[in-house]
């Protein structure tokens, strides 16, 4: 965690606002106990820890809650969630700053999961189910790492574990959801 | 009994072992799966963490059509990730306005007494233990198993309702009932990274080589699992973990059904046992399984 000078502090409750009203979370209710962070499975990947995080949101400290790893490397196995002695559900403020950072287009490092989520919601548009290859595929492509699990990708098809052919069906449906969705957000 | 059966994504693919060991796992129990002919994906791991309402409406279009099927008034979904969206979008839903929203983009109303299942609830709360042990055929005497929840399954309970959430213990008893040996253990309940694997395989292989690592230190023979991803990372990335770690593991991994499906008799081929990545014809052959 960095150390920040008294000097810099400024609390600026608007982005704890903002998740109270897209969440229904209280952050304020968080005391630090740490508890989530002990229990969190990908702390030791993460920039700062799941209390942190909810620290850096309490106090309105946007580039350390947005800009850095922390959301991303939340797996979202509802530890934090289920333990937090305040009743927050924690693991429901990260999907909500995941969500602000996607919308308004910040820049941060999102370890690839703003593609990763763009791929699979475009494939439930169009195919109104999830197609593995496909995900996979342009997903490396994307990285960059065309021969990603390569290997593992060559078993399971031969296993007839991944389906080379897109699963259509009943597109329509799907994507008349997504656009009244759109309409609604007017 | 009939039950609406939501399969999922995963279990139309790289967890078909578990569709169609769940299907003839109720076939022995008399339970009728009337699967949602034109389910959809629902939205499992991208939707809650970049589209909120579609987070919520949908899980909630296939309770729509589930709930259209006759006579029924239970969902099933053996995917612990669906189970969990599904569950999700029902707690969600008690909000006013969100109910107002997703019944707009449903273009539909939403059916609010369907009760949501995951296939052990089912065999626990629906067909009970006693059922379950009357149609074991072929005892499972002395394998000693490792039941792994992972994160959904249980959690959070204020979402799932379940009380042992830490420490939960459904599979075991279903072990038991088949004659198996259900072991203690810590990892339970700890998560094996899920569809990290796409992005951050790195989480995944350290969390997933945790877990082998403590099943393998009470001696499991092998986990028993009850979701597709977990299936996925603790079967299929054992190799990579053995050369990251250098590590030597070769543990069975199988879904809990199809365990319950060997007891009942049923022919592995049928149970999918052949379309594991760690092979698990060795421990069967060992313990005169097949």
């Amino acid at each position: 965690m960095k150390i920040i000078g008294r000097e810099e502090i400024r609390i600026d409750s608007t982005l704890a606002e903002e998740v109270a009203r897209r969440s229904g979370e209280n952050v304020f209710l968080c005391y630090q106990c740490r508890k989530c962070a002990s229990g969190c499975p990908s702390r030791t990947f993460m920039d700062s820890t799941p209390t942190e995080l909810m620290r850096y949101v309490q106090l309105g400290m946007i580039d350390e809650a947005m800009k850095g790893n922390t959301a991303w490397f939340c797996v979202s196995c509802q530890t934090c969630s289920t333990r937090c002695p305040q009743d927050i559900d924690i693991a429901h403020v990260i999907d909500t700053l995941r969500i602000i950072v996607q919308e308004k287009k910040i820049k941060a490092d999102t370890k690839n999961m703003r593609l990763f989520n763009r791929i699979w919601m475009t494939a439930i548009k169009y195919m109104g189910r999830m197609y593995e290859a496909g995900l996979v595929g342009s997903l490396n492509l994307f990285t960059g790492k065309p021969f990603k699990d390569m290997a593992l990708g060559v078993k399971m098809i031969k296993k007839g574990k991944i389906k080379m052919i897109p699963p259509i069906r009943n597109p329509l449906a799907t994507m008349k959801m997504f656009s009244r969705a759109k309409r609604l957000r007017k | 009994m009939k039950i609406a059966y939501y399969p999922g994504c995963s279990l139309h693919s790289t967890g078909i072992e578990y569709d169609l060991s769940t299907k003839k796992v109720c076939d022995v129990l008399g339970v009728e799966l009337a699967e949602i002919t034109k389910w959809i994906c629902c939205g499992a791991s991208p939707a809650h963490q970049c589209d909120e309402l579609m987070s919520v409406a949908l899980p909630a279009q296939n309770m729509v059509l589930a709930a259209q099927i006759d006579g029924v008034k239970e969902l099933c979904a053996p995917c612990a990730s669906c189970y969990s969206r599904l569950k999700f979008a029902q707690e969600r839903l008690k909000d006013a306005d969100m109910k107002k929203d997703v019944e707009q983009v449903l273009a539909a109303e939403f059916p609010e007494d369907l009760q949501i299942l995951h296939i052990l609830d089912v065999i626990i709360e629906k067909i009970g233990l006693d059922a379950v042990a009357e149609k074991v055929v072929q005892n499972l005497g002395g394998v000693k198993v490792a039941c792994y929840y992972g994160c959904l399954m249980t959690r959070p309970p204020k979402v799932t309702g379940k009380q042992d959430f830490e420490n939960p213990t459904d599979m075991e008893s279903v072990m038991a009932a088949l004659g198996a040996e259900p072991l203690d253990w810590n990892l339970k309940t700890f998560c094996c990274g899920a569809s990290f694997a796409l992005t951050q395989t790195d989480v995944v292989l350290e969390l997933t080589r945790k877990i082998l690592a403590d099943a393998k230190a009470v001696e499991a023979d092998v986990i028993a699992v009850g979701c597709p991803l977990c299936h996925a990372n603790l079967d299929g990335r054992q190799e990579q973990i053995n050369e990251k770690f250098d590590t030597n593991f070769t543990v069975p991994i199988m879904y809990f059904t199809e365990l319950m499906g060997l007891a009942f008799g049923i022919k592995p081929k049928d149970l999918g046992l052949f379309k594991h990545l760690t092979e698990v014809d060795d421990f069967l052959k060992e313990r005169a399984l097949i």
